[in-house]
C-alpha cells in the first residue's frame, strides 16, 4: 500500500487531494456519483436528492458550528427563508441558477441581522439566542400570510433550464448535485485559507485570536453568514425540489438534525458534513425498511421499532460524544491511515 | 372602574401562572449552577416525571399523593443514572459536546416515552382539589392558585435547603469552586448528583401539576423551551433572578394575550430573550462570565 | 481511546453494515391487478390516526377482495409509515410509484399532499385522496388528481352556522357566538368560514380567541373569554387538548355556553373527555359514527372489525374516513372498468367526476355527490348523557 506521502512545497502540503491516488478515487467518485440517475433506482435517486439538499445544509452548518465554533440552533429557520425566497424569485421569472445565490444572500443577511446582537454572548447563551431566532422565523413563516402563505404554504413553480423543465428527481439530481460539488469545494477551501483558519482560531481562544490580529466580530458574523448563506441555498433547493413547502417543514426539530449531524460527521471538516448527513439520513431511513421487512414475520416488534427513530437517534449521539467525539470523519482517517500503513500498524 | 379590573385580573392571573415556569425555570438553574451545563433534556425529564405519575395514579391505581412520591423517586433514578451514564464520561468536553448530549438526551426519553406509553393523550387525575375565586369582577380558575402556592413552597424549600443545609452549602461551594471545594473535603461527585436529582424533583411536581388540569401526553416537553425566556431574563445561574423573572414574564405573557392576541404569546417569550441578550446579556441577576486565558 | 472500545466499534459497524446489506422483503407478491398505496401517519404525534386508517384500508380492502373485488380484478394493498414528516412521506411515495406502481394513494395530510403533487400528475396514472380537507387542495389546475372523502373545513364551518342559524331563527334570540381557534392550517382555515358565514346569516361573533396549537395554560384566555358572556362557544381546530380544560375554566368562570365543534374535534377522545366532567358536545360530523345502527355500510363495517381485530373497541372518524376513501377508489375503478377504460389520470377524473348520487351504504347520510371532489354534507350531532354517545341533532344537510 502507499506509505507516506512526501510534500516539496508549501502549494503542495495545501492540497485538498494529496496524492495521484486521492485525486484519481475522487474523480472516479464524483463520475459515478454523477451518473446516478443512470444506474440508480428511482428510490436512491429521490433519497439522493433529500440528502444532497441537507448535505449543503450541514456543510454551511458545520462552517459556523464546527470551523468557527459559534453554536447555531438556527439553519433550519434560515433554511426556510431560502425557501420562501425562492418561491418570490421563481414567481418574478428569474430563472434557478440566479434565484438560488440570490436566496442564499437574502438568507445570509437575515443571518447577519441575527447574529450581530447575538454576538455580544458566547457559547451557550449565543446557542439559546440562536433557539429563540428559530422560533422567531417560525412564527413569521406562519404567521406572515401575505409573503409565506402561512400555514398554507407556498407553491414554488418548476426550475427551467434554458427551456427544460427541472421536474422530477432526475432532473433535479443534477442542479442538486452541482451545488454540493460546488458548495463543498468552497467550504474546503475556506478552511484552507486564512478565513478558516482565523475560525478555527476564533473557535479554540478567541481572545488569544484578537490578540493576533483577528477582527472578532467581523469573523463572527462572516461565519454566521456563511452558514445561512449555505442554508440559504438548500432551502431554495428544496422548494424547486418539493414544489410546495409549508411552515411545519421547518422545525426545531430539523435544526438539531443538522447539529447532531455534524457531531456525529465530525466538526470543521466538509467529509465530516457528508458521513454525518448521509449518516444521519439514512438511520431512520433504514429503520423505516427494517421494520416493513420485518412485519411480515414478527408484526409486533415492527410496531415498536417505528417510534425507536427518535431512541436510536439519542443513543447515537450519545455515543458518539462518548467514544469518538470527533465523528465519523475522525474513523475514517483512521481506516485511512490503516489502509495506508499496511502491513505495519499505526 | 371595569377596565381595571381587566387588567388586574390578567396581571394576577400571569402572577399566579408564573409559579409553574418559575418551578421548571429553576430546574434549569439548579443544573447550570452546580454543572454549568444547559440541560435541553428538562421537558423531557418533566414529561418522564408526568408519566411517572400517571403510571402510579391510573394503572397502579394509588392514591395521587402516593403516585407523586413513586414519580420523585423514579426521577431520582434516572437523574442519578444522567449523570452517571451521561455527564460524567462527558465532563471536560466542549460546550457544544455537552450541548448535543442533554439533547441527544431529549431525543432518548421522548423516544422512551413514546414507545412505553404511547404517543396518544392520557387522562390524569388531579393532585390538588380547585379552587376558584371570584372576587366580584376578578375571578380566578380552579387550578392557579393551588399551583401557585404549591410552587411557593418548593421554591422556597430549595432556597431553605440550599442556605441552611450541610448538604446545600456543600453543593453551593461545588458550583463556585469545585476544586477548593475538593480539597476542603466536599464529595463534588456526591454533590453534583444531588443537583441533577434535585433538578428533576422541581420539574417532576412542575409537570405533575401541569397536567393535573387535564391529561398527560409528549407534547408536554415542549413547555420547556418557552421557559427559557424566564431564564435569560433572570440569568442562567440566578434562583432569585429566576423567580423574579418568571413573575415578570408571566405577567407580561397574560397582558399580551388579554390585549394583543393569543397566537403572540407562542412567539412573545423568543422576542423576550433575544431582546435581553441585546441589552443585559446575563439577565437580571446573572454572574458576568469572566474569561479565563 | 483504548483498543477495547475501538474493536467494539469496528464489530458493531461491522454488524451493522452487514445486517442493512441483508434485508430485502422476502415474502413473494401476488399478482393484483388494481393497487391502492398509502402513506399513513403511523408514528409521530398524528398516531392514533394514522394507525386507525391503516387498519381501515387495509380491512376495506380484504372485505371488498372476499366479495369478489372490483369487477372480478382483485386489489392489493400496500401501507406505509409516513411519520406525518414531508420528507419520510415524499420518499415512501416515491418509492411506491416506482416500485408497485399503485393507482390510488391515500396521503397523510395537506403538506404531503401538496409536496408529492407534481410527482402524482407526471405519472398520470395515480389519483390521491387522503386525510387533509383543506380547500387549498380542490384546485384543478394543481391538484386535478386529488378529491376529500368529506366536506372540507369552510364546508363543515358552513354546516354548523346553518344548523345555529335555524335555532336561532325558530326559537327567535340571537345567540352570541365565540370562536376559539387553534393557530394551524385546519384552525385557521376554519375560522375564516365560519366568520363568513356568520356574517351572511346576520349571527354576531362576540370574541374571537387563536391560541396556540399545543398551548398548555388558558387561563388568560378564558378570562378575556369571560368579558364577552357568549352564547355559544365554537372550538376550532383541536383534537382535544386543551378543550376539556378550557371548558372547566369557563363553567369555573360562569361561562355556561354550549360547546360545539366540528370534523376532526367531534371524534370520540373528545367527547368522552368533555362528558367526563359532565359536558355535553355539539358538533359536524361528515358521516355517521362506528355505533351508528341505520346503515348498512356501518353495520359491515362493524361485524368485519369485530371478526378480525376484536380488540378494536370503537370505530373512530379517521377509520371511517379511510374506509370511505377506499370505497371511493374503487368506485372509480370501477366504473373505469364498466367503460372499458384504462386507469389513466384523465379517465380516472371523469369517473370521479360522474359519480352523482352514489349509495355509500348509509356513511355520507345523503346520497354522496363529488362532482366537486369533495362531498358537500354533513349532520350535527349531540352528547346524550344517557346512551354516552353522540345522537343526531339535525338531519343531514347539504352545501
Amino acid at each position: 500500500m502507499r506509505t507516506g506521502v512526501f510534500f516539496e512545497n508549501y502549494g503542495a502540503e495545501e492540497q485538498l487531494w494529496d496524492s495521484q491516488t486521492a485525486k484519481t478515487m475522487m474523480a472516479v467518485f464524483v463520475v459515478a456519483l454523477y451518473l446516478l440517475p443512470l444506474w440508480g433506482s428511482d428510490y436512491m435517486v429521490a433519497m439522493a436528492c433529500i440528502v444532497g439538499i441537507h448535505l449543503i445544509a450541514v456543510m454551511g452548518l458545520n462552517i459556523t458550528t464546527g470551523s468557527a465554533g459559534l453554536i447555531s440552533l438556527s439553519q433550519a429557520a434560515f433554511m426556510g427563508v431560502g425557501c420562501y425566497a425562492v418561491s418570490w424569485f421563481a414567481r418574478w421569472g428569474i430563472p434557478f441558477w440566479l434565484a438560488l445565490p440570490m436566496a442564499g444572500l437574502l438568507a445570509a443577511l437575515i443571518g447577519m441581522v441575527v447574529g450581530l446582537p447575538s454576538l455580544r454572548v458566547k457559547g451557550m447563551y449565543f446557542a439559546i439566542a440562536t433557539l429563540a431566532a428559530h422560533f422567531v422565523l417560525s412564527f413569521l413563516f406562519r404567521e406572515w400570510t401575505p409573503v409565506t402563505g402561512g400555514p398554507g404554504g407556498v407553491n414554488i413553480p418548476a426550475a427551467n433550464f434554458f427551456g427544460i423543465e427541472l421536474v422530477g428527481d432526475h432532473r433535479m439530481f443534477y442542479p442538486i448535485y452541482i451545488c454540493v460539488l460546488l458548495l463543498g469545494l468552497a467550504a474546503a477551501n475556506i478552511t484552507r485559507s486564512y478565513v478558516g483558519r482565523a475560525f478555527i482560531a476564533v473557535r479554540d481562544r478567541d481572545i488569544s485570536a484578537e490578540i493576533l490580529g483577528v477582527n472578532l466580530l467581523r469573523y463572527k458574523v462572516l461565519a454566521f453568514m456563511l452558514g445561512s448563506f449555505y442554508a440559504g441555498v438548500a432551502g431554495g433547493l428544496l422548494g424547486y425540489f418539493y414544489g410546495a413547502i409549508t411552515a411545519e417543514y421547518f422545525t426545531f426539530g430539523l435544526s438539531v438534525f443538522y447539529v447532531a449531524a455534524i457531531i456525529v460527521g465530525g466538526l470543521g471538516r466538509v467529509l465530516g458534513s457528508v458521513l454525518g448527513a448521509v449518516f444521519m439520513t439514512f438511520v431512520p431511513e433504514s429503520l423505516r425498511l427494517m421494520s416493513s421487512a420485518l412485519s411480515g414475520s414478527i408484526p409486533s416488534l415492527a410496531n415498536l421499532l417505528l417510534p425507536m427513530g427518535q431512541v436510536v437517534f439519542g443513543i447515537l449521539i450519545i455515543i458518539f460524544l462518548i467514544f469518538e467525539p470527533r465523528g465519523l470523519a475522525q474513523m475514517w482517517a483512521r481506516v485511512r491511515r490503516a489502509f495506508h500503513l499496511w502491513p505495519f500498524r499505526t | 372602574m371595569t377596565n381595571l379590573y381587566i387588567f388586574i385580573e390578567f396581571v394576577l392571573l400571569g402572577l399566579l401562572a408564573s409559579g409553574l415556569s418559575a418551578l421548571i425555570a429553576l430546574s434549569f438553574v439548579l443544573v447550570y449552577k452546580g454543572t454549568h451545563v444547559v440541560n435541553f433534556a428538562a421537558g423531557e425529564v418533566m414529561m418522564l416525571g408526568a408519566y411517572l405519575y400517571y403510571t402510579g395514579a391510573v394503572v397502579l391505581q394509588l392514591h395521587p399523593a402516593a403516585a407523586l412520591f413513586i414519580s420523585l423517586v423514579g426521577i431520582s433514578l434516572v437523574s442519578v443514572a444522567i449523570e452517571a451514564f451521561v455527564l460524567r464520561p462527558l465532563a471536560g468536553q466542549p460546550t457544544i459536546s455537552i450541548l448535543m448530549a442533554t439533547i441527544g438526551m431529549a431525543s432518548l426519553l421522548h423516544g422512551s416515552v413514546e414507545i412505553i406509553w404511547g404517543q396518544s393523550p392520557l387522562e390524569t387525575p388531579a393532585l390538588l382539589p380547585r379552587f376558584p375565586v371570584n372576587w366580584g369582577e376578578v375571578m380566578i380558575p380552579g387550578a392557579a392558585i393551588g399551583n401557585f402556592v404549591i410552587s411557593s413552597l418548593l421554591i422556597a424549600a430549595v432556597v431553605t435547603f440550599f442556605r441552611f443545609t450541610q448538604t446545600g452549602i456543600e453543593m453551593r461551594a461545588t458550583a463556585s469552586d469545585p476544586v477548593t471545594a475538593a480539597s476542603l473535603g466536599v464529595d463534588i461527585r456526591a454533590a453534583q448528583r444531588m443537583t441533577w436529582i434535585l433538578a428533576g424533583l422541581t420539574g417532576t411536581l412542575a409537570g405533575t401539576l401541569i397536567v393535573s388540569s387535564g391529561s398527560v401526553s409528549p407534547a408536554l416537553a415542549s413547555v420547556a423551551l418557552s421557559v427559557f425566556s424566564v431564564v435569560i431574563l433572570g440569568g442562567l445561574d440566578s434562583v432569585t433572578g429566576v423567580i423574579l423573572a418568571s413573575l415578570i414574564v408571566g405577567v407580561l405573557e397574560s397582558l399580551t394575550v388579554g390585549y394583543i392576541d393569543g397566537k403572540m404569546r407562542d412567539v412573545f417569550p423568543y422576542v423576550v430573550v433575544l431582546a435581553v441578550l441585546v441589552v443585559r446579556p446575563f439577565g437580571l441577576s446573572g454572574t458576568h462570565e469572566i474569561e479565563r486565558l | 481511546m483504548t483498543r477495547n472500545r475501538r474493536q467494539v466499534l469496528k464489530t458493531a459497524g461491522a454488524t451493522a453494515l452487514l445486517g442493512a446489506s441483508a434485508w430485502r422483503p422476502a415474502f413473494a407478491k401476488d399478482k393484483a391487478d388494481i393497487v391502492i398505496g398509502a402513506a399513513h401517519p403511523m408514528t409521530g404525534f398524528m398516531s392514533f390516526a394514522g394507525v386507525a386508517s391503516n387498519y381501515a384500508m387495509g380491512d376495506y380492502i380484504n372485505w371488498r377482495n372476499q366479495s369478489g373485488g372490483v369487477l372480478g380484478h382483485k386489489i392489493r394493498y400496500v401501507g406505509e409509515d409516513s411519520a406525518y414528516k414531508v420528507d419520510q412521506g415524499v420518499a415512501v411515495v416515491k418509492k411506491m410509484i416506482a416500485s408497485e406502481k399503485p393507482s390510488f394513494i391515500f396521503l397523510d395530510g395537506s403538506p404531503l399532499s401538496k409536496a408529492v403533487a407534481r410527482d402524482v400528475l407526471a405519472t398520470g396514472t395515480v389519483m390521491t385522496g387522503g386525510f387533509s380537507s383543506s380547500e387549498a387542495l380542490l384546485d384543478q389546475t394543481l391538484y386535478p388528481h386529488h378529491f376529500l372523502s368529506g366536506p372540507t373545513f369552510g364546508a363543515t364551518c358552513q354546516i354548523l352556522m346553518e344548523y345555529i342559524g335555524r335555532i336561532a331563527k325558530a326559537s327567535g334570540n340571537v345567540p352570541k357566538i365565540a370562536l376559539v381557534t387553534s393557530d394551524q392550517e385546519w384552525g385557521t382555515e376554519s375560522n375564516f368560514h365560519l366568520k363568513a358565514r356568520a356574517e351572511k346569516l346576520g349571527l354576531p361573533i362576540v370574541q374571537d380567541i387563536v391560541t396556540k396549537p399545543t398551548g398548555v395554560d388558558v387561563t388568560s384566555e378564558v378570562a378575556k373569554l369571560r368579558r364577552s358572556k357568549p352564547d355559544i362557544v365554537i372550538f376550532q381546530g383541536y383534537i382535544m387538548n386543551p378543550v376539556p380544560e378550557f371548558v372547566r375554566q369557563m363553567r369555573e368562570a360562569g361561562i355556561n355556553a354550549q360547546v360545539m365543534s366540528t370534523t376532526y374535534g367531534v371524534d370520540r377522545i373528545m367527547y368522552d373527555a368533555l362528558a367526563k366532567n359532565g359536558e355535553r358536545l355539539t358538533g359536524v360530523m361528515p358521516y355517521r359514527y362506528g355505533y351508528d345502527t341505520d346503515s348498512k355500510m356501518m353495520t359491515t363495517m362493524r361485524e368485519y372489525v369485530a371478526k378480525v381485530r376484536p380488540q378494536q373497541e370503537s370505530i373512530s372518524l379517521f377509520y371511517i374516513h379511510a374506509w370511505l376513501t377506499g370505497m371511493i377508489f374503487c368506485e372509480v375503478a370501477e366504473r373505469c372498468i364498466k367503460a372499458n377504460k384504462n386507469l389513466t389520470l384523465p379517465n380516472m377524473k371523469a369517473a370521479l367526476e360522474s359519480i352523482k348520487d352514489w349509495d355509500t351504504g348509509g356513511l355520507t347520510g345523503l346520497l354522496a355527490d363529488l362532482s366537486t371532489h369533495q362531498i358537500k354534507s354533513g349532520r350535527v350531532y349531540s352528547y346524550d348523557p344517557a346512551s354516552k354517545r353522540m345522537e343526531p341533532a339535525s338531519g343531514w344537510i347539504r352545501v
